[in-house]
Formats: structure tokens, sequence, C-alpha cells
């Protein structure tokens, strides 16, 4: 599932060929994801009925006082989507907040130290990416309990090697860089060398992947309802799909008011994110 | 069109009235073509022997005859019957070692062997390859006479050395075969002649005409004396011999049986010619299947809501009835607070029962019954009928101690602990997993506090039953359980539930009279007595609540009506039985 | 690079197959539950202890742990993994019978990706910044934040359920007896879902990294130089660039390879495709321990291997990286 992403993948953008595509599509991504955190902030507010409560007949289709009708035991469509997207946006953000923290200390500390610590740390993350996921995933639920907050880890576990890569790599790069070389040589403590002269230069690269990690946590929320491995209690856009595939509502004319919205909303939410990344990257030149 | 079973026991009354009531309420009567109705109603053999035929509205006029008309005509009987029929998930090799589950594998297993009693529509076992079973007065001893002229697959005679055979080789090599479990308590089997055989038993046993006979398959002496590793032995063409109604042709693992009619079937060959199991991953894979007609029947019930959406599509019909499959809640009786019954009782009553039905199953449930057994059984106590009271329940609560002292919502137990508890279920049972939040929400009302947390299966049978096994304890505050019809469906199972030291009694639930009831009910030899001992216990269950058994989920089975509609619903079983697959004259 | 580099590199290797082999054989033993309701069939809770007992010793789980994994490792070098506890069949047999499935449905789909994305990808990079280069890329990345499941649901209820023109479920119709061309027409269009569903999901992939690549090749001085000049003819000079830029998408499509043997869970268990991906779930959800450790192997071999040739093939097809 999750496939490993090139790290290969040059980032490098040449900026003599910017022009405002990127801009635009930033923009556009910015526009979307603005709007999805609005309602959910609001959400309480903005959703016609309490999502828990079961307010009117199980299996209505759209009509008058139910935009999108009702779902197996009767809670109002609509307002389990906009309540989701609360939770589906504080997974993403927070499970890739998860990755970021570990993938950042982890690339950092290898590219600054690529000989001895490096290596050994790089050969986790191969590990960790070749390692059988569903067995690692019942296996963390076991031992963490199932909640959001765990589903949250597991998911943070699962996506942080690929920005430990991208990290390394950067870092392994500045390293060589003449203004860390001469710190060095005059005698800078390497933690101070990483927090003046490496962090900040790799920030703004780690955003990228963080933006990129949130789409990716968003949608593996949603893969995780799927097998049934997440948390299908919380109201979430992944929850919702969980419980229109299961009560079938893939296969009646259900799909299109159950199963299309929490879909294009993932897909939304998703792209948003991915947009901003785009843009972010396109202005990083790693050779900074 | 709506194809509505009946069953026509009178013991089956109340079942059926819920149930008429329950789908009558959703959609407008329609008019019901009676021709067609007729192609799928139980045979109504049994009825003229029932104590009343009930005269409900809804239901046709039963012709004794099965046939169609409108089928009949169109398929002359010369063409071959081929069903493809949907299960969801790999059988194994379906012979007595290796099927996998207790529902559909021991179903297909049982369509390739015989046992030597077979249970009918209602349940009761009848003679089958047995043409007669007698019993010595004290119950130690059941006698069998085979049907003569009965071949397996291979053309050579089935005898009563087979039987005895099949007896000595289930309980010499019992550690992976269920039906040792079944024949525990054999001491021997007296070959009397060539078709009569002796099972004596160590002891009184009232329950081994449907615990044993109705349920292991006899297996072939000729081919089974040579195997020594029963579970991995690969038989040649992977093929199993037995005398049943089809033989395996063919297993593709993960995708698909193969099942031939056997001609030469002792009552008559198979109304099915040829029939293909197909497995599939999930259920929602086999639903699509057969709306797009890939397949023609689906051996699992459908989920409730399919129920008009798939009957709504011609040429798909639903059949419908009850089952012995049970949606309860579990709670470890042997800890605080659940020890104290006035606890348990609070739980009961705060429980509405019709609003799981209505809500989760859109009516296609039978609400529970809190003595255990359901109302379609005719073990089944009438006195004992559910009560939704929340007040009651809190009244109760109040008198018991169990105060909300700080005022919050949540009652508090022993020096201040909240009453505030994890309901613990399996995911990938959704309906389980709303019935968990609607329980959440009706324990609010009576101050006790839950949330559900859904997990993986195993990850859920580790937590209720670690290890399959008692005796390991519980993992748990509250769980969504359930147990499949074959421990209902045979009352002299109950001990087992409730029973202090029974392998069931997942609660740890322990009641002196209980306990008492239960050894007597093993050894009584009247069946009268048997009853009124079943009926006292479902006493003691409802007012000691060792669980809280909230719904009896019904069978639900979607099939194409141009391929095949002589569907038989055993009750409280369902239609995967090669009972279906016979002719109705060859049905018992 | 040195030898003396290569010694170490394949060592660092070796040390990473031996933790993961060790993960693998941990793993399924730290989840909950355990496999005898597998063993011993439905009534597992009639067990009496001295049966349990003896089901357990049947299959080894008695023994202390190490001496599993040291079993597990001569399973390894001997190549015999055993008889799944569901199925009783010899593990060997069942991978050999899955794994053809799932390289048909993923290779295929990698190969139409990785062409779609490479030709859609350089198109998009040589008109950057154009509407149809804004279209592509927001197109690219929608498909990309599709859910599978989502879309695999989806096709079957438009082309199976609505349309009927495509099947919903398996690999081959079942007990068709269809032979020669038509078995493979079978075979087509059983998988044309499933493939269609991995695609439409794989090539963003290909496509964002072939741009990025021959955006990075187009900014090369002797490329500027030579468009601007318009030397060679445009159609050269576009051939000429993508070949130069093609060298990471090779290393992306190695990898994903590996990753193919893995199976796709989702798309195999949507579709009810007899690939390996629905035999590790099938496996996990019923702790059949022996399976998960083997299905687990061929899994990290595959992505080492991948990873290996990656690695060895990088420099061959990049020239940059060559002289660095």
């Amino acid at each position: 599932m999750k496939a490993a992403r090139s790290e290969t993948k040059p980032r490098a953008a040449v900026r003599r060929f910017r022009v405002r595509l990127p801009n635009i599509l930033g923009v556009i991504g910015g526009v979307i994801v603005t709007t999805l955190i609005v309602v959910a902030i609001f959400a309480p507010w903005l959703a016609p009925y309490d999502p828990k409560e079961r307010v009117a007949r199980p299996f209505l289709p759209p009509g008058e006082g139910h935009v999108l009708g009702t779902n197996d035991v009767g809670q109002d469509l609509l307002s389990e989507l906009i309540v989701g997207t609360r939770v589906s946006l504080m997974v993403g953000i927070v499970a890739a907040t998860v990755a970021l923290i570990i993938g950042a200390a982890i690339g950092v500390l290898a590219g600054y130290y690529p000989k001895r610590l490096g290596s050994v740390l790089m050969r986790g993350v191969d590990v960790v990416l070749i390692l059988p996921f569903l067995p690692l995933l019942i296996v963390l639920a076991a031992y963490l309990g199932r909640s959001l907050l765990n589903t949250i880890v597991v998911i943070g576990v699962l996506i942080w090697a690929e920005p430990a890569r991208i990290i390394r790599s950067q870092v392994l790069s500045l390293r060589s860089r003449q203004y860390v070389l001469a710190a060095r040589s005059m005698g800078a403590s390497d933690r101070w060398t990483i927090f003046r002269h490496v962090i900040p230069r790799t920030a703004l690269l780690a955003t990228g992947s963080f933006v990129r990690a949130i789409s990716g946590a968003i949608l593996l929320e949603a893969s995780l309802s799927f097998l049934g491995l997440g948390d299908p209690i919380q109201k979430s856009w992944g929850s919702t799909l969980f419980w229109a595939q299961t009560r079938g509502a893939f296969l009646t004319p259900a799909w299109q008011w159950w199963v299309l919205p929490p879909g294009l909303l993932i897909m939304a939410a998703s792209l948003g994110f991915a947009l901003i990344a785009f843009a972010l990257e396109e202005r990083i030149d790693p050779r900074l | 069109m709506r194809t509505r079973f009946l069953v026509t026991r009178g013991a089956l009354l109340l079942a059926a009235l819920l149930f008429i009531g329950a789908c009558g309420g959703d959609d407008e009567p329609e008019p019901e073509a009676p021709a067609e109705q007729a192609t799928t109603t139980a045979p109504t053999t049994t009825a003229a022997t029932a104590n009343e035929m009930m005269d409900v509205p809804d239901e046709p006029d039963t012709p004794t005859t099965t046939q169609a008309p409108t089928t009949t005509a169109a398929a002359p009987p010369a063409e071959p019957v081929r069903i493809r029929a949907a299960v969801t998930g790999d059988e194994g090799t379906l012979n007595p070692y290796t099927y996998i589950s207790g529902f559909p594998g021991w179903n297909l297993l049982m369509l390739q062997y015989d046992s030597l009693t077979q249970v009918d529509a209602d349940g009761v076992p009848q003679p089958w390859l047995a043409s007669e079973v007698t019993t010595n007065a004290d119950l130690t001893e059941y006698t069998v006479a085979l049907v003569e002229g009965v071949t397996w697959h291979d053309g050579q005679p089935l005898t009563a050395h087979d039987v005895k055979f099949t007896a000595d080789y289930f309980i010499n090599n019992a550690a992976a075969s269920r039906f040792a479990r079944d024949l525990a308590g054999v001491t021997e089997v007296v070959v009397v002649d060539d078709l009569t055989a002796t099972f004596v038993l160590e002891a009184t046993n009232p329950g081994f005409n449907l615990v044993a006979l109705a349920d292991v398959p006899i297996i072939p002496q000729h081919i089974w004396e040579s195997v020594t590793d029963p579970e991995g032995h690969q038989f040649e063409g992977g093929t199993n011999i037995g005398s049943g109604p089809f033989r395996m042709t063919d297993y593709d693992e993960g995708q698909a049986y193969r099942f031939a009619a056997n001609p030469d079937y002792f009552r008559g060959p198979p109304g099915v010619d040829e029939l293909v199991v197909v497995v599939f991953a999930d259920d929602a894979g086999a639903q699509a299947a057969i709306r797009t007609g890939e397949v023609d029947v689906i051996f699992e019930r459908i989920p409730p809501e399919q129920i008009d959406l798939l009957d709504a599509q011609d040429p798909l019909d639903v059949l419908l009835g009850p089952e012995f499959t049970t949606q309860m809640i579990n709670y470890d009786a042997s800890i605080r607070p659940f020890d104290d019954v006035a606890v348990r009782k609070a739980i009961d009553l705060a429980m509405n029962r019709q609003d799981i039905v209505d809500t989760v199953f859109l009516g296609a449930a039978t609400v529970g019954s809190p003595g255990w057994i359901h109302p379609g059984h005719s073990s089944y106590n009438p006195a004992i009928v559910p009560v939704h009271d929340p007040a009651a329940a809190n009244a109760l609560l109040d008198e018991a101690g169990y105060l909300d002292t700080d005022g919050n919502g949540v009652r508090e137990y022993d020096g201040g602990q909240p009453m505030s508890f994890e309901i613990i279920t399996n995911a990938p049972d959704s309906l389980r997993l709303r019935i968990a939040e609607l329980t959440v929400e009706m324990l609010s009302e009576i101050g006790i506090q839950t949330s559900v947390s859904s997990v993986e299966t195993a990850t859920w049978e580790n937590a209720v039953w670690p290890g399959f096994d008692v005796s390991q304890g519980r993992n748990y505050n509250i769980a969504m359980w359930g147990w499949s019809a074959p421990v209902q469906a045979n009352p002299l199972r109950l001990p087992s539930l409730i029973q202090s030291t029974g392998f069931l009694n997942l609660t740890g639930f322990a009641n002196a009279e209980i306990d008492e009831l239960s050894d007597r009910l093993a050894v009584e030899t009247d069946a009268a007595e048997r009853e009124a001992i079943l009926g006292r216990m479902q006493e003691i269950i409802a007012d000691q609540l060792p669980f809280v058994l909230l719904a009896y989920p019904d069978g639900a089975y979607v099939y194409d009506s141009d391929v095949y509609s002589d569907w038989e619903f055993i009750a409280g079983q369902g239609i995967v039985s090669k009972l279906s697959l016979l002719p109705p004259s060859a049905r018992p | 690079m040195t030898r003396k580099f290569d010694r170490r590199r394949l060592a660092q290797y070796g040390v990473v197959v031996l933790v993961a082999v060790t993960l693998n054989f941990l793993l399924p033993r730290l989840m909950p539950g355990n496999p005898l309701a597998l063993i011993a069939g439905v009534d597992v809770g009639l067990l009496t202890t001295e049966q349990r007992a003896e089901i357990i010793a049947d299959t080894g789980l008695d023994n202390p742990l190490w001496r599993q994994y040291v079993d597990y490792w001569g399973a390894i070098f001997t190549g015999d993994f055993g008889f799944s506890y569901r199925s009783g069949r010899p593990i060997v047999e069942m991978i050999r019978d899955r794994l053809p499935w799932t390289l048909l449905i993923t290779g295929s789909s990698l190969a139409i990706s990785a062409l779609a994305g490479v030709v859609i990808g350089a198109f998009s990079a040589w008109r950057r910044g154009r509407p149809e280069d804004l279209g592509l890329l927001t197109g690219m990345i929608s498909l990309e934040s599709l859910p599978s499941f989502w879309l695999g649901m989806l096709l079957i209820s438009l082309f199976s359920v609505q349309w009927g023109i495509l099947p919903s479920f398996g690999a081959v119709t079942p007990a068709s007896d269809l032979v020669g061309w038509e078995h493979l027409k079978d075979i087509i269009g059983h998988a044309v879902l499933p493939v269609a569903t991995l695609t439409i999901l794989s090539t963003p992939g290909v496509y964002l990294t072939m741009r990025y690549s021959m955006l990075e090749t187009l900014g090369e001085d002797y490329i500027r130089t030579a468009r601007a000049k318009g030397a060679g003819g445009r159609r050269v000079l576009f051939g000429h660039v993508a070949r130069n830029a093609i060298a990471p998408v090779i290393t992306v499509l190695a990898i994903r390879l590996g990753f193919a043997f893995g199976g796709t869970v989702i798309v195999e268990q949507v579709f009810s495709y007899p690939g390996l991906g629905r035999l590790v779930f099938e496996a996990v959800s019923g702790r059949d321990y022996p399976v998960m450790q083997a299905a687990f192997l061929v899994f990290t071999a595959a992505v080492l291997i991948a990873n290996l040739v990656a690695d060895l093939l990088y420099p061959w097809v990049d020239p940059r990286t060559r002289t660095s």
C-alpha cells in the first residue's frame, strides 16, 4: 500500500523556468484547504444536525431537511460529512506532524553524520519500508488500544520514512557547503551547526514533504477504515465510506449521495494539500 | 416480488407474526402472484402433523405442489440445472478434517456426505441413512438400521462397517475433528449385521440423536483406513468420496468449487445437476455479482438493507425466515459491578430491543428473548418476554446504591468509581457495531457511560474468549457477542453456556440452581421432563441474566428464480443444505 | 566507487535482510489471538485441554520461540514452508498459484502507467506553464488523491452492475471450461477493471517523476542553447531530452515492481481477485502464521532485490551520476 516514493525524484525545479504555474496551482490548493479548515473549525455551527443523533428514518434519499439523505441508522449524512471534516483533517495534519518529527530527526541526523549513524538509520528506514504493513498495524493497534489518537500514531509511524529520505539528501548536500564546512573548521559544535545552518535551510523542503504527508495520511485513514482497521465510530470521511461500503450503498442509487461526496471530499483535501506541496517544492532548489 | 417464507408450525407463530409485522411496515402491500410464491414456499408436509395451521393475512395459500407453472413451462425437465453460488471465504478441501467454518463450511461438506439422520425443514431429525433409530430404555444404546442399497460415489456399498469405522476413526484421530466431540461418550460401536449397528454410550445421552447422528458424516472405510494424517492427506485428484447427492469434481483454492450431481443418490437424483461455489473476498463482491447475474444464489445471509433492493430486481427473489444466530451483550459477571444482578437487570431493562430490530435490522430480525431461546424454537418458554423500562432500571440502580453523587450524569460504584466502561466489538461486523452504538445510547439513559471500541476480529475473540478456553479467563468488561445457529438449534447445548463449568460460559456466570438443572438435563431420559427443565432454565436466565440477548437476525437469502427456486429453508438454519438441492419428493 | 564500498553496501543489505526476516517472524506472533480456531475449526470451544495441547504440539507452536525461529530459517534455506493452517495445502504451492495473478495485474498496470506517465509527463514538461500543462498536472494530482477502494467499487458499480459489460470479480469465470483464445479473452476481461484501477492510481507518480526530471534536463545549459537555436528540429530535440530524463523514472519503476509482489491488498479484496494480497489478508485475519511468514518473505525479498537493482541500474541509465 505504501509504495516507496522515489528518493531519486529530482526535486530541483529550475529557477529560470519558473512561471506563474506553481503560483496558480498553489492558490487553488490554498483556497481548497482554507475552505476545508474553515468548515472544520465551524463544523458544529454549520452542520444542520448533530451527526451522532438519529434524526430520521434510515436510508432516506436526499429530500427536504436532509440534503444528502440519511445513513443506515438515520443520521444526517451532510452533517456527518461536515463534522467528519474535522476528524479527517485532524488525522491528516497530526499524523503528518508525527511523521515529520520522526522523519526530520532521523533525516537530519542521518544526513549530518552519514558514515556510521547515517547508514544505520537509513537501513532502519529500509526495514520500515519493507515491513508487512497489515500485521504491523494490528500489532500496533493491539498494544496501543483502539482510538483516534492511535490511528493517528499508526499512520504517522507508517509514513515517516519518506520525509526522512528527502530531508536526509538535503542535509547531505548542505553538509558539504562552504559555510557549514567553515563553521565546523572553526570549532563550532555539531549542535550549533545543525540548529544554526542546517535546520533553517531544510525547513522549506520539510514543509513541502509535510504537506504532501497530510494528503497521504488522509488517504490512508480512509483505506484503514475500509479494511475495518480504523475507528468506524468516529465521524470521518473514511468512516462514512466504511458504512456506505458495508451497508451496500456502492451498489444502489445511494452511491450518488453517500459514496460520491465523501470520496470527492477526500480527493479535494488531498488535492488541496498536494497542490500546496507542489507549489512549495517548485520554489525550492535543494542546492540552496 | 417478495417471497415470504412462513413456517407453519404452531411453535413458530410468534416469530412469524413479528416478522410479517416488521416487513409489512415499510412497504405498501403489493399484490403477489400466488403461482410464483408456491415455488419457494416450504412444503407443508409437516404442517399436517403440526398442531395448528395458522392463518396469517400475508401467507399465500400454499398448494402442496412445489412446481411453479411458469418455471416448469420455460424449462423442460431434460435441461441440466446449473447453479452458481457465492460464499465469502475459502473452505479448504471440504473433507471432514479440512473444512473450515461451521457455516457454510459444514453445510457444503454435507452435500458430499450423509449423516445417519437428517434434520427436516423444522430442524427435527428424520430417518436418512438410517431408516430407523431405536434406543434402549435408559438411552445408553442407539441402534441404527441402514437403508438398503446405498453406495459410495465409487460404487462400493455403504454398510454398518463403515458406520463403525467412522466412529472409531473420528475418535482415534480426535484432535482436529469436531466430530470426535460429537461422539465423545461412545464406548464402542457394535456391528450387528451388514445393515445394523449399535452405538454403546458411557452414560444416558438424550441429545445423541441430534448432536451426533444428524451431524456426523459417515465416511468410507475403504478410502480412509489407509489415511494416517487426515489433515494433511492429499486425496487423489483432490476429490472426496462420500455417499451424498454431490461429489466435488474441482477445487481452485480461493476461487471456486465445482460439484457434480450423484445420479445414483439413494434418495433419487438431485434436482440440480451441477453446483459451482464461487469464493468471494467479501459480501459486497457477492452482492455485486448476483446483481450482474454472475452468480445465482448467495450462500450467506444478506444484510437487511439489501432485502428489498435485491427482491425488487427481476429475476431475483429473497427467501426469509427465522434463524437461531444471536446478537447479545456479554459482560464479565465475575467482576464488579457486573457480579451484582441488579446491574445486569438494569442493563436488560434499559435495552430497547424493538428499536434495535427496527433501526439496525430494518425489521428483519426477531426481538431477543431474555431467556436465550428463540420464540420460534420448540423449547421456547412463552412466559418469558422482554421488557423495556429505563425508569424501572434507574429505580433498580438507585435502590442498589449506585448513585450519581457528583451530578455528572454517570453513576458511581464501590466508593466513587464512575460506571464507565468500554464496549468491545469486532469491526468487520457492521450491524453489531451499530447495535453497540445504540447500546451506548440506551445505557446512557440509566447513568452508565460506555464507549465503543471496535477491533479486528481475532483481537476481539482473544479478549472475550482468550485462547478459546474459558479457563483462561476474560479480558473485557462489556462486549458485543453472538453465537452461531447450532449453539441454539440444539437446546441441550444450553448448559454449556451458563453452567459454571460450561465450556462456552464466556461471562463467568455461576448459579447453583442452573448447575443442578444442567446435571439433571444431561441424564434425563423423559422428553417432556427435559422440556420442563429447559423452561425453568430460561426463567432463571431471564431473571439472573448471564448475558443480555438482544436479537435474532432473520435469515435472508437471495437467489435467481429463473435458474432454480426449490430452496428449502430449514427453520433456524437457512437454505444451505442438501434438502434445497434434492427434488421435494426426496426431502425428509 | 571502490570495491570496498560495494562490499560494505552488501553487508548493510545483509543486516536489513536479517532484521526484516526476524520481524517477519515476530510480528505474526505479537498479534493478539492465535491460529487455534483456524486449525481446530468451528468447535474450537469444545476442545478439552489435552486436545488443545495436542493441536498446539502438532504444529510446533509449543516449541520455545528460539526453536521456532531456527525452524523458520531452516524453512527459508530449504524452501519448505510447510502447510497452511487454513487450507492444509503446501504453502509453496499456494504462493505459486497466487503470484502469477498478482504479477499479471500489477505488471500490466505498471507497464501501462509507465508508458502513459512518461509520454504525458514529457509532454507536460515540454508545454510547461501552458494551460495543457496546468490541466494535466491538476488532473494527475487529483487522480493520485482517489481512495483505491472507492475507485474500484465505483468501477464495478458502473461497468459491471449498471452496464454489464465487464465481470465484477475473480480472475476467470469459475468452472467455465474455456480453452485457448476464449480462455485468454476471459482472463483479460477479468483483469480489465483491477488493472484500470491500479493504472489510474499509479500513473500520476510516474507522470510527476517524469515531468520533474524532464524539466531538470530542459534546464541544462546545452539543451537551452540548442532549444533557443531551434537546432535539430523540435521533434528530435524532444526525443533527445526525454531519453535523458527517463533515468529516475526507471528507478521508480524498479522499486514499484518490487512492491508489486506484495500484492495490492485493497484492489484484490474489492475485486475478489485471487492474488497474493488477498492471501496475505486472509492469513493475517486467521493468524495463519506459516502463510504469513512465507508471503512476507517473498515480499521482503522482492523489495530488496528491486532496491538493489535500482541501485545498480542508476549509474548505468543516468550518465550524470556516474561522474558525481
